[in-house]
C-alpha cells in the first residue's frame, strides 16, 4: 500500500458531502460544495443534495481532511488467496442445520 | 496543461485505450492522455456554462408565471438548472481549471454554451416548449452520457438526469394545459413551435463527418452517441408529441421512413448555428451583459465571503 494520499482540490474551499437519508442508513458521499466555512458548506449542501432527497443529516468535511487509498493501488483490494471462509457460501450444511434445529423440536411437540 | 499536439507515451496510452474499450471508467487523479483531459474539459465546461445560461430564459417568466403553482414548480426547475451548472463546473474543476476561471471565460465570451440559450423566450407557450423540447433534446445527449468514460461526469450526469425527467413532465403538463386550452392559447403554443423549431435541430451539431477527431472521441468514450443519432432517437420521441396534439411541424419536408426508422427533414442553415455559437444569437449579448452585471454587483459578497474563509480557517 502506498503512502496515503491527500485528494488534491484546486482550491482551499472544496468540501465532500454526505447525506444520511434516514437513521437506518449510513451517511454516503454525494458531491462537493465550494464554501469558506462549515456554516456556508452545510447550507449549500442542503440546498443542492437535500432539495428533493430523503435527509436527516448531512456532513460536510474538508477535501483537504481527506486521505484516500490510490486507484493504482486497487488490486490490493483483491484477496490474495482463497477467502471463501468470509461468505456464506462455504457454510451452507451448517446453514441448513441452523434453520432446521428449532424445527425439528417444534415437531416433536 | 498539455496541449493537442503533445505526443504520448505510447504504451501508457495503449493501455488507456484498452481500459476505456473493456468499459472501465476514470477517476479524478488517475493518468490520462493530455488531449482526452482537454477535451473532457471542453464538454463539460460548456455543459456547465449552458445550464446557468439555460436557467436565464426560464428565469424571466417566474415573475410572469399565470398561477402561484406554476410560478412555484418554475422556481424550482431554475433552482435545478442552477443546481447542474454547480455541479457541472465542480466536475470540469477536477479536470484542472478553477471555477473562477471558468465563470470569467463564460461571461467575457471565450468560452461557449448551447445554442437554444441565445434564443428569447417570448411568451408562456415558450416556457413550455423549454421544458418539453428542450429539456427533452438535452435528455437525450445527457442519458448517454451516463455511460461517458470520465467518472465523475458520468456520476452526475445520473442525477442530473432524474431531475430533468422531472422537467419534462412539468412542461408537458403546461403544453397540456395550452394545447386543450382556447384557440388563442393554442396559437401561442403553434407559434412557440415554429419559432423553435430550427434551433431545436440545431441543437444536436451537424451531423458528423466521419472524422478521426470524432472517431477519436466515441472511442475514448467522450462522445457516447453521433450527433446524427441523438437527434433521430429526439425525433422519434418528440415529433409524435406534436403531432398528436394537432399541431404542425415547421417543415413540409419531414416524413417519417418506415425502413430505416429515421425522419428525414429539411436540412436547416447551419450558418446561423455558427453564428449563435459565436454569441451572436438574438440573446447572446443581453444575457452575457445581465450575468457580467450580477458579477460585479455581487463581487462584495464574494469578497466578504473569502475574508470571512480566512479568518474562519
Ligand atoms: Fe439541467
Ligand atoms: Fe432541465
Amino acid at each position: 500500500m502506498g503512502p496515503a494520499r491527500r485528494l488534491s482540490a484546486l482550491e482551499q474551499d472544496v468540501w465532500a458531502v454526505f447525506r444520511q437519508a434516514t437513521k437506518h442508513d449510513p451517511h454516503v458521499y454525494v458531491g462537493d460544495v465550494h464554501a469558506s466555512d462549515p456554516e456556508m458548506a452545510l447550507l449549500l449542501a442542503k440546498e443542492q443534495y437535500a432539495r428533493r432527497d430523503p435527509c436527516v443529516n448531512l456532513w460536510v468535511v474538508r477535501y483537504s481532511q481527506i486521505f484516500a487509498t490510490d486507484y493504482g493501488d486497487a488490486d490490493m483490494f483483491r484477496p490474495a488467496t482463497d477467502r471463501s471462509f468470509r461468505f456464506g457460501g462455504s457454510h451452507r450444511d451448517q446453514q441448513r442445520v441452523y434453520r432446521e434445529a428449532g424445527r425439528r423440536r417444534d415437531d416433536e411437540e | 496543461m498539455s496541449d493537442h499536439t503533445h505526443t504520448e507515451d505510447p504504451e501508457r496510452l495503449a493501455e488507456f485505450e484498452a481500459r476505456v474499450a473493456a468499459g472501465e471508467q476514470v477517476e479524478t487523479g488517475e493518468w490520462m492522455p493530455g488531449e482526452y483531459r482537454q477535451e473532457a474539459l471542453r464538454l463539460i465546461q460548456m455543459h456547465a456554462n449552458s445550464e446557468i445560461m439555460g436557467a436565464m430564459p426560464e428565469r424571466e417568466w417566474i415573475p410572469r408565471a399565470p398561477t402561484l403553482s406554476r410560478k412555484m414548480a418554475l422556481t424550482a426547475k431554475v433552482q435545478d438548472e442552477v443546481g447542474h451548472a454547480q455541479l457541472l463546473y465542480r466536475v470540469a474543476e477536477t479536470l484542472g481549471r478553477s471555477r473562477v476561471q471558468m465563470i470569467a471565460d463564460l461571461i467575457e465570451g471565450r468560452s461557449k454554451f448551447h445554442n437554444v440559450f441565445h434564443y428569447p423566450a417570448e411568451t408562456w407557450a415558450d416556457v413550455a416548449v423549454i421544458q418539453v423540447f428542450v429539456d427533452g433534446a438535452a435528455m437525450q445527449t445527457q442519458g448517454a452520457l451516463r455511460s461517458s468514460s470520465y467518472a465523475p461526469y458520468a456520476r452526475v450526469m445520473k442525477r442530473i438526469c432524474y431531475e430533468e425527467d422531472f422537467h419534462i413532465r412539468l412542461g408537458l403538463d403546461v403544453y397540456r394545459t395550452l394545447a386543450d386550452g382556447t384557440p388563442r392559447q393554442r396559437a401561442m403554443l403553434q407559434d412557440a413551435i415554429t419559432r423553435w423549431w430550427v434551433p431545436l435541430l440545431h441543437f444536436f451539431g451537424m451531423p458528423d463527418r466521419v472524422s478521426p477527431h470524432t472517431e477519436k472521441m466515441l472511442r475514448w468514450r467522450l462522445k457516447v452517441k453521433s450527433n446524427e443519432e441523438l437527434r433521430q432517437q429526439f425525433l422519434r420521441k418528440f415529433v409524435p408529441i406534436i403531432q398528436e396534439a394537432g399541431f404542425t411541424v415547421p417543415d413540409p419536408a419531414l416524413r417519417w421512413d418506415e425502413a430505416s426508422q429515421r425522419y428525414a427533414y429539411a436540412e436547416p442553415d447551419w450558418e446561423e448555428l455558427k453564428r449563435v455559437g459565436r454569441n451572436q444569437g438574438p440573446k447572446s449579448a443581453e444575457r452575457l451583459a445581465l450575468r457580467q452585471d450580477y458579477h460585479r454587483r455581487h463581487r462584495w459578497v464574494r469578497e466578504a465571503v473569502e475574508r470571512w474563509g480566512l479568518l474562519a480557517a
